[in-house]
């Protein structure tokens, strides 16, 4: 037999001890409920999942059972939790854990997450699972608790690097792992480092760009899965996508699970998208006239076309979001002055905004809860303060808010106050899904930007249809993008994962620069129409190429 | 161990720790905690030691349970996963760690022989788990050694002192020479299985450390890293069996 036996001695000792001294000695009531604990908590078999019985409360969706019992009995502990946005991945991530600590295999886990899910992960594992998670605060929390959820940016810093690195952590769990995609980054380095004996990444997106993404996603995992790095370059390099070798396909099968909405058989709410056009007052449409006219005004900023385009986008947002760019045009090129002044007048004009009337109204007729995704900032607060004025409670929301206040806000919106007013970067890490109704008051020119904004309440846990309503303001570059982006591809009105094909190809950085570069280079409507038919075309090219391969 | 076999678990825990059930219901019990317990299971040593500082006597609280949600009583729901349980196992397993027991015989007069039981506690682990309860017994004249022996220790009732006119004989062979029989006992079992558990987890662990090695082949200088990850393997892998005693003790039974 080649396993070594290790006994625990602990009683023997005591009990001579006992002998010694005549006592004391348990009655035989507690002798009998000491046995029939043991026998409560003891694993009957290798198979099988026993967290379930230990959370009577949850309902586990048959699509996460799977997941954490394939993971558990077939993975051996190391996986790729891949389910589409909306699945449920930290139920998942929540499952396994929870089944490892039940079988004593994991005591110490350290969760990696986005720093805005921090209190959310802490918050599930402590109500749902009962696993006592504590939120890293203070340096020696690494050493004494457990169970420790941090975001990856402050753990790969010193002085908390060293000190993760002493420990040996059973399980390791990180969140949003396509940001671990490229090997050559801290972050990769960092986790890298750990000492993990199971390890899960959870990824809605595993292949964002390139097949090499996945590579080092796994090597991250599970070391020599797909062969070292140069094989791996020789093979698969030249691939597209992963549909393209079937060997391939089957490896990383067998270390990711991944789940589409489809297959899981639940009843998802409807989306209900609306386009709602806005024409620009007198004085908007003056502005707006004024800015493309600039763009012949050479050389009045140094990247013209961009600029051009930005403040474009801007004055369909806000006068204040233009002001606010124009202040720091100025404020670097002092010769323009003369130019802007002119353009600053015809801003003056402006008493109030169509837009912002038309969400203001529309928001009295929803009469319940509502957020508003601006891409500006100085749009917010300019929506914050016009809501006021009309007795229309709202909370503001970005991306840089500290934990604490990103949860407090979502306490504010859930209980006091009727808007949400969300920039870009406040789209992340909330769920929010008590809310079913959400204004676009302007749109991303990135897809998957959208699609994370309406994930935000089109997700697990929305009991009613999402009402989506998209601002446009007519003869902008707003309907351009709008028209040729979002109407053609319909993007509103699938649901997430029949996307993530296409958008995952999207998401390159340089998808939206190239949109905006089409638009700013067009020297006529008719070249930007015929421009912008082309990438509709190879985006619709790419989904069908997808559909065949699935 | 189901939702509705919990209460009676409660019950009888309070019965067993002499703490007082002021309501019973179906689904409900609110019991008066004794100052032990409370310090036990309460987690406020700041104020028992408070208590004992000024030399007062202390106010134990009262615990509230409820095993039915469909009762309209206030209090902690007790079910399979919540801590409140798992805390009153363990508080269980540790106070009914050892025993020193007799049978109960009324009106005769016999010998009680010396037997050494214990339950125990057999874990097989891997990168998986599975446990198994043993109960061994051993006599203490004869030597013989009985399995599930704690299936003849719950038909009989047991009293803390040696019944009127009964007597007890004199171990022959040491509890603790005892006990080491117990063990030699346990390991031969477990020698005698065939563990294909374990085997199984070896085939995996060659098989992540062979691709392991191919990824760092020929890289000098990740020799760190790949040390670390070939440990990982280890840890994860080597299949080990842990072995414990959950309680066991002395007891003495009328020859039969």
């Amino acid at each position: 037999m080649n396993v070594t036996i290790h006994w625990e001695r602990s009683w023997k000792d005591e009990f001579i001890t006992r002998m010694e001294r005549d006592g004391p000695w348990a009655n035989w009531e507690l002798y009998e409920l000491a046995r029939e604990a043991a026998e409560a908590l003891a694993i009957p078999q290798f198979d099988g999942l026993q967290a379930p019985k230990h959370l009577p409360h949850m309902t586990i969706l048959p699509h996460q059972y799977e997941v954490a019992r394939q993971v558990v009995e077939e993975m051996n502990g190391k996986a790729i939790l891949a389910d589409e946005v909306g699945l449920g991945k930290t139920i998942e991530a929540g499952l396994i854990l929870k089944e490892y600590m039940i079988r004593g295999l994991v005591k110490k886990a350290l969760i990696l997450v986005p720093a805005s899910l921090v209190s959310q992960w802490v918050q599930e594992l402590n109500e749902k699972f009962f696993i006592p998670a504590v939120a890293q605060k203070k340096s020696y929390v690494w050493e004494q608790c457990d169970v420790v959820v941090s975001s990856i940016d402050t753990a790969k810093k010193s002085p908390h690097r060293e000190i993760i690195y002493e420990q040996a952590y059973d399980i390791v769990i990180i969140d949003e792992a396509h940001k671990l995609k490229n090997n050559k980054t801290k972050n990769y380095e960092f986790v890298q480092g750990l000492k993990k004996k199971f390890c899960l990444l959870l990824t809605a997106t595993p292949i964002q760009n390139r097949v090499e993404e996945i590579f080092h996603l796994v090597s991250l995992l599970k070391p020599g899965h797909l062969g070292n790095a140069e094989q791996f370059q020789k093979r698969y390099g030249k691939l597209r996508t992963l549909h393209d070798d079937a060997h391939l396909k089957e490896l990383i099968r067998k270390v990711m699970i991944r789940h589409r909405r489809h297959d899981t058989g639940i009843e998802w709410t409807k989306r209900h998208v609306e386009t709602v056009f806005i024409d620009f007052s007198e004085a908007e449409r003056n502005v707006y006239e004024a800015i493309q006219q600039l763009k012949r005004a050479q050389p009045l900023f140094s990247d013209a076309s961009l600029s051009h385009i930005t403040l474009l986008r801007e004055i369909c947002s806000s006068k204040e979001a233009l002001f606010c760019t124009l202040k720091g045009m100025l404020e670097r090129q002092p010769n323009i002055e003369a130019t802007i002044g002119t353009l600053l007048q015809k801003m003056n004009d402006i008493t109030e905004h169509t837009k912002a009337k038309k969400a203001l109204e529309l928001i009295q007729k929803i009469n319940d809860k509502v957020i508003v995704f601006t891409e500006y900032r100085a749009t917010q607060l300019y929506l914050q303060w016009f809501f006021k004025q009309h007795g229309i409670s709202s909370v503001p929301f970005r991306g840089g808010f500290k934990r604490s206040k990103k949860d407090w806000m979502k306490e504010l919106f859930q209980h006091r106050a009727q808007v949400l007013i969300a920039t870009e970067a406040g789209g992340e890490g909330i769920n929010l899904q008590f809310c079913n109704h959400v204004i676009n008051y302007d749109l991303p020119w990135n897809p998957m930007r959208l699609e994370q904004r309406i994930g935000r309440v089109h997700r697990l846990g929305q009991t009613k249809d999402v009402n989506i309503y998209n601002f446009v303001v007519r003869h902008t570059v707003e309907e351009h993008v709008f028209m040729l982006l979002y109407e053609k591809i319909r993007l509103f009105e699938r649901v997430v994962g029949e996307l993530d094909d296409i958008l995952m190809k999207l998401t390159s950085p340089s998808f939206s620069n190239h949109v905006e570069r089409i638009i700013a280079q067009s020297k006529s409507e008719g070249e930007l129409k015929i421009k912008m038919q082309n990438v509709v075309e190879i985006l619709t090219n790419m989904e069908d190429g997808a559909h065949a391969a699935t | 161990m189901q939702q509705h076999d919990i209460q009676s678990f409660l019950e009888r825990f309070f019965a067993a720790t002499h703490c007082p059930v002021l309501e019973r219901s179906d689904g409900h019990i609110r019991v008066q905690l004794t100052v032990d317990m409370d310090k036990q299971l309460m987690n406020r040593p700041f104020y028992w030691h408070y208590v004992e500082r000024i030399g007062a006597s202390g106010e134990p609280l009262q615990l509230s349970l409820i095993t039915k949600q469909s009762t309209h009583e206030k209090g902690e729901y007790i079910h399979f996963g919540s801590p409140r349980l798992h805390q009153i196992f363990s508080v269980a397993k540790m106070n009914g760690r050892f025993v020193r027991l007799y049978e109960r015989v009324s009106g005769r007069s016999v010998a009680l022989h010396p037997w050494l039981h214990v339950n125990i506690l057999i874990s097989y682990e891997c990168d998986r788990k599975q446990d198994r309860l043993l109960s061994l017994a051993i006599h203490l004249i004869s030597g013989t050694i009985v399995e599930a022996f704690y299936d003849v220790l719950k038909e009989k009732k047991w009293a803390a002192t040696v019944p009127d006119y009964c007597f007890t004989i004199s171990p022959l062979i040491k509890p603790i020479h005892g006990l080491a029989r117990l063990e030699a006992y346990i390991e031969r079992i477990i020698t005698s299985e065939t563990h294909e558990w374990a085997n199984e987890a070896r085939a995996r662990w060659e098989e992540d450390l062979a691709l392991l090695q191919h990824f760092y082949e020929g890289v000098e200088e990740k020799r760190e890293e790949y040390e670390s990850e070939k440990e990982a393997l280890r840890q994860r892998y080597e299949p080990n069996i842990h072995i414990s005693i959950i309680n066991g003790g002395l007891f003495y039974l009328e020859a039969k």
